[in-house]
């Protein structure tokens, strides 16, 4: 705790030169005291020394003369205890801070200042941020944190930190340095509270979010839901879509949110590898670390995540783990979660090889339990889907034989880690096991081994749909025109590419509902001249102009490479050139946003994906959310309860069963006590046999016309969906 | 019957609870009726209409409250001077214009005026007031006192001590045993004199190098207060002398089984308050006085009378006047045991 002394007063010795003038001071303190005492809401002295200053003085000096001022924090405190509501609030303000300086202050009053210090912080930075504050709190919570780091004092700096990175008033790189520290410190409870920090303090930042943000309107959706109505209804599908919506629409939000600056912590820590370096050898390498196991499996959770997340290198990690990977081990499936975790593509196939052959030894055998050798089978395909390279294929044979086990989760994770093989790495699996698809992609070649540190070319998400959908358009056109659907080879494609720069805004993009009328001279060669007339701003034109002349080059190539290499294009979906080739106008990127959506919708809905696709979202999945240990556990987790919870938790909700009825019986019975009417099919059942007699003689004696308006009617009325028909939807 | 999901939706709005949000307003019920109203304000140009001149009492509290929290020194003085004159030409029998309780708690925060001529004003006026309403605020009298006592202003704490001696004379049995007059006026008499000693162990014995307490002219009155306020703590009036020295001869101490005569009798025990340290408590008997007194100062004063006389001159006489309240207070004092 930084101390404001009174310079001077340091350096004298304060026994012997100021000790009879403080004890004058403090006797002129505790006549005010006195005095205020006997009536605090009159005595405000405005004197020539005032109550406050008394205080502020003999605060600043309490801890040279302590004998003498043993009764002052008493003093302070019953002053604020009882009469807090009427101090003026200047006076109220130097108690408190008087208080604080003071050697010893309560835990009550701690509290008490941890909330004061939140909300002055709150409402300073409610209209704008106040940066110049922030940093000078964050700097003297780093500095609490620093200057010594074996005391608990720096759990306030921690709780502080945490409470203000949840409410989004610090998300800047300082406060997560204040954390970097915290973790970094030598008190257990400090420790906990920055290691925990890392782990959960942005999925509480967005849980608070998601709770105060209201639900807007957001896109149109009656698009996609009548795309969806086209096809057969069923209340699946209608479910699916409406799930698949709501999450592209979160997802829209998320985007839209007006803050930039708003990474997350792992994010925004400086020098990763360095953090992930020392806490990795000062809390869990070191014989030394006095951390119990809870608390050590915490930090290796945040160690592993840094190295997943970052793709950090720390080789000593993965031999610390072979240790901990035994069934009997406590909480080993979070030892296997925290494995899994910080492996990553980068990391040495060697350094993992042992670990998942131990893993396979001591987990997956014929004698072991089920729930281990199922968790054992997890973990193993958690680690390969991210460094495939680390199992060996008798291994992978020998796991993937376990598919045909009777227990249904070391059969679903047997099966998990042969889809996963089929994808990443057939060659791996034996002949039969491959599976057709993977079969053919070997065959054709579209399916490669990869190396170790082989990266994946990036591009523009979405662009092939963009060019699928181009295409498409053209090829419909050119059917319009009575041309035929492919290009001949002295054809040139100029209309696109004009119709394209007509359509340069999003607001002139009528391109896909008129067709080809408008474009009446399409198949006139394009004059630089007019085109630059059509353009207001000069330097838009310029652009088009460059663009435009590249573009009609790269394109009379890019159509005769199309025509040359349209018998192998197969199954292959090679990078766009869309992008190297052409410049995207707006109207291109507002078709792009489209068809993205559509996809992220399909892919939501269970449409088929790519094969690279799939790959990667497996291999993006892992920076988003933290492997835990349930998802270790797997299926066998379920599988935990007894025969005796099982059947507790079916007879969960059906009431007692008292007498011996039948289920229907009982469902009558419940709906009488709820006072609801009878069923319709329930009144018609019951109905007196006299009454319906009529209408079956009836049916019989009907004429042909009558029958046949029965029938139409039966027709007409499954159209409509019933009686009550789907009128008002 | 149709588009029964909309009309259903809507019956159901009636008896969903509306979700409360923080920062923003309730929403207001259907059947909210505005009641708000605006309305002009009237200024009036002239602020007193009354004919009549203000009463007497009136413009007494009008002045009562200018002298209690004016800003300028010499707004405050006139108003003093003013109630001075007000309550001095009061006929003889006459009652004062506003009681003594509503008094006193207003002027005594004057005590630590930064203004001398307020200051003595103030003493001025103070006399005036009748002696048997003093007695029962001497408390609340005394807090101020002290205060001034140990203030910084050297020209304060001199006021200060001319209060006390106005205190003594007024109220003396009040003064030294109302809850802390005892002990508490003795440290500020410590304190001031310089005589004060550290609670915490000093291996030093050094002459006081106070800087304060040491205004040399002061030091004689500052002797004779002292000896003022021990005389009436330690020495024993003549009444009681009378008593304790056998005056009803067969009788022996008669009088500690009489109906007491001062104002709340048993105060002291302190039934209903906070509970008090040995500084705030009340010392009613001449002995339990003389006890507190030989533990904590007796050795500090005798200290000091012997630096005092050695200084000779006013202060050396002083400090015999001095010596002489101390031989007589503490003189028949038999050493009780306090190890117990």
């Amino acid at each position: 705790m930084p101390k404001k002394r009174v310079g001077a007063l340091e350096k004298v010795d304060a026994d012997l030169s100021y000790s009879e003038d403080f004890l004058n001071q403090y006797g002129q303190y505790r006549s005010q005291r006195d005095i205020f005492l006997a009536s605090p809401s009159t005595a405000t002295s405005t004197g020539v020394v005032s109550f406050r200053d008394l205080i502020d003085f003999v605060a600043h000096v309490a801890d040279c003369f302590p004998e003498d001022t043993a009764e002052f924090p008493e003093d302070l405190k019953t002053i604020l205890t009882l009469h807090h509501a009427s101090l003026e609030s200047e006076l109220r303000e130097k108690i408190v801070g008087s208080l604080v300086l003071l050697p010893t202050p309560s835990k009550t009053l701690r509290t008490l200042l941890f909330q004061k210090i939140l909300s002055d912080l709150r409402t300073s930075n409610s209209k704008a941020k106040n940066h110049r504050l922030n940093r000078t709190i964050q700097t003297a919570l780093f500095n609490l944190l620093t200057s010594d780091r074996a005391s608990a004092k720096g759990i306030w700096a921690v709780k502080i930190t945490r409470e203000l990175w949840k409410r989004q008033i610090w998300t800047d790189a300082k406060a997560v340095e204040i954390m970097k520290e915290a973790s970094l410190a030598d008190n257990e409870k400090v420790i906990g509270g920055g290691v925990r920090f890392f782990l959960g303090g942005d999925k509480e930042r967005e849980e608070l979010e998601d709770d105060s943000s209201d639900e807007e309107a957001g896109i149109d959706i009656g698009k996609l839901k009548h795309q969806a109505g086209i096809n057969k209804k069923t209340k699946k599908k209608a479910k699916t879509l409406e799930r698949a919506v709501e999450k592209v629409r979160k997802n829209e939000k998320k985007k839209k949110q007006p803050h930039p600056l708003n990474f997350s912590a792992l994010h925004l820590l400086h020098d990763p590898q360095g953090f992930a370096e020392q806490l990795f050898s000062k809390h869990l390498q070191s014989s030394r670390s006095k951390l119990n196991l809870d608390q050590k499996l915490l930090v290796l959770q945040l160690v592993s995540r840094l190295v997943g997340l970052h793709k950090l290198t720390v080789i000593s990690l993965y031999t610390y783990f072979i240790k901990y990977l035994t069934p009997r081990q406590p909480s080993v499936t979070s030892f296997l979660a925290s494995l899994a975790q910080s492996t990553h593509n980068l990391v040495p196939p060697d350094a993992l090889e042992p670990l998942v052959q131990k893993i396979a030894n001591e987990f997956v055998s014929e004698a072991s339990a089920s729930e281990v050798a199922s968790a054992g089978l997890n973990a193993i395909r958690e680690i390969c889907v991210r460094q495939p390279m680390a199992m060996s294929d008798t291994l992978l044979q020998d796991l993937v034989m376990y598919r045909k086990s009777k227990d249904k989760g070391v059969m679903m994770a047997a099966k998990g880690l042969l889809s996963l093989y089929r994808e990443v790495d057939p060659d791996k699996l034996a002949k039969r096991d491959r599976g057709k698809s993977a079969t053919m992609g070997l065959k054709s070649g579209t399916i490669k081994e990869r190396r170790f540190g082989e990266q994946e070319v990036g591009g523009i998400e979405g662009l092939e749909l963009l060019e699928q959908w181009k295409d498409e358009e053209r090829k419909r056109k050119r059917v319009e025109r009575g041309l035929p659907e492919e290009l001949g080879t002295d054809e040139e494609d100029d209309s696109d590419a004009e119709e394209d720069w007509g359509a340069w805004d999003v607001e002139s993009d009528a391109s896909s509902d008129s067709g080809g009328w408008i474009n009446v001279e399409s198949d006139a060669e394009i004059e630089i001249s007019d085109s630059e007339d059509d353009k207001p701003a000069a330097k838009k034109a310029k652009l088009d102009l460059k663009a435009k002349s590249k573009g009609e080059d790269n394109d009379k190539n890019g159509d005769e490479e199309n025509e040359n290499e349209d018998a192998d294009k197969a199954l292959e979906q090679k990078i766009s050139k869309l992008a190297t080739t052409k410049i995207l106008t707006p109207a291109d990127l507002a078709k792009l946003q489209e068809l993205r959506l559509s996809a992220s919708v399909n892919k939501a809905m269970g449409g088929s994906k790519s094969q690279s696709a799939r790959l990667k979202e497996l291999a993006a999945r892992h920076t988003d959310d933290a492997l835990t240990a349930e998802q270790i556990e797997g299926f066998s987790a379920l599988r935990k309860s007894t025969k005796e919870e099982m059947v507790a938790l079916a007879r969960e909700g059906k009431g007692e069963r008292g007498e011996h009825k039948s289920t229907q019986a009982l469902r009558r019975d419940k709906k009488n006590a709820e006072g609801k009417s009878t069923t319709n099919k329930e009144k018609s059942r019951k109905k007196n046999f006299l009454m319906t007699l009529g209408k079956a003689k009836f049916k019989q004696k009907r004429s042909l016309t009558q029958t046949k308006r029965v029938l139409k009617g039966h027709i007409e009325r499954s159209k409509r969906g019933g009686k009550r028909g789907n009128i008002g939807q | 019957m149709g588009s029964s999901a909309r009309k259903k939706k809507e019956k159901k709005k009636d008896f969903q609870k509306v979700k409360l949000k923080v920062g923003k307003t309730k929403q207001k019920a259907d059947n909210f009726t505005d009641t708000s109203f605006k309305s002009k304000s009237i200024v009036v140009n002239q602020q007193s209409l009354t004919t009549s001149a203000p009463s007497s009492t009136s413009q007494f509290a009008h002045y009562l409250s200018l002298a209690s929290s004016s800003r300028s020194d010499t707004q405050r003085r006139d108003a003093l001077s003013y109630l001075t004159t007000q309550v001095s030409s009061l006929p003889v029998n006459e009652a004062l214009p506003l009681p003594t309780a509503v008094l006193l708690p207003k002027l005594l925060p004057l005590i630590l005026d930064g203004s001398s001529s307020v200051r003595t004003q103030l003493l001025k006026f103070l006399r005036l007031l009748p002696y048997a309403d003093i007695g029962d605020r001497a408390e609340s009298a005394l807090l101020y006192t002290r205060a001034g006592m140990t203030h910084l202003a050297a020209d304060i704490r001199t006021d200060a001590l001319a209060m006390l001696e106005w205190l003594l004379e007024v109220a003396q049995e009040d003064v030294i045993t109302c809850a802390g007059g005892w002990v508490k006026t003795l440290n500020c008499f410590m304190s001031m004199m310089g005589w004060a000693v550290s609670s915490g162990s000093t291996k030093w014995t050094s002459a006081s190098k106070a800087s304060f307490g040491k205004a040399g002219k002061s030091l004689p009155r500052q002797l004779l207060v002292l000896a003022q306020f021990l005389r009436a703590g330690l020495v024993e009036t003549e009444s009681e002398a009378v008593l304790v020295d056998g005056g009803m001869f067969p009788l022996w101490g008669v009088e500690r089984h009489m109906i007491p005569s001062r104002s709340n009798a048993f105060a002291h025990l302190n039934l209903f308050g906070s509970s008090r340290d040995e500084e705030g408590e009340m010392y009613i008997d001449r002995e339990d006085r003389q006890r507190i007194f030989h533990k904590r100062y007796q050795a500090a004063v005798e200290l000091g009378i012997g630096n005092a006389k050695k200084e000779a001159g006013e202060a050396g006489r002083a400090a015999a006047v001095l010596t002489k309240v101390l031989r007589d207070g503490m003189n028949d004092y038999v050493g009780i045991d306090d190890a117990q």
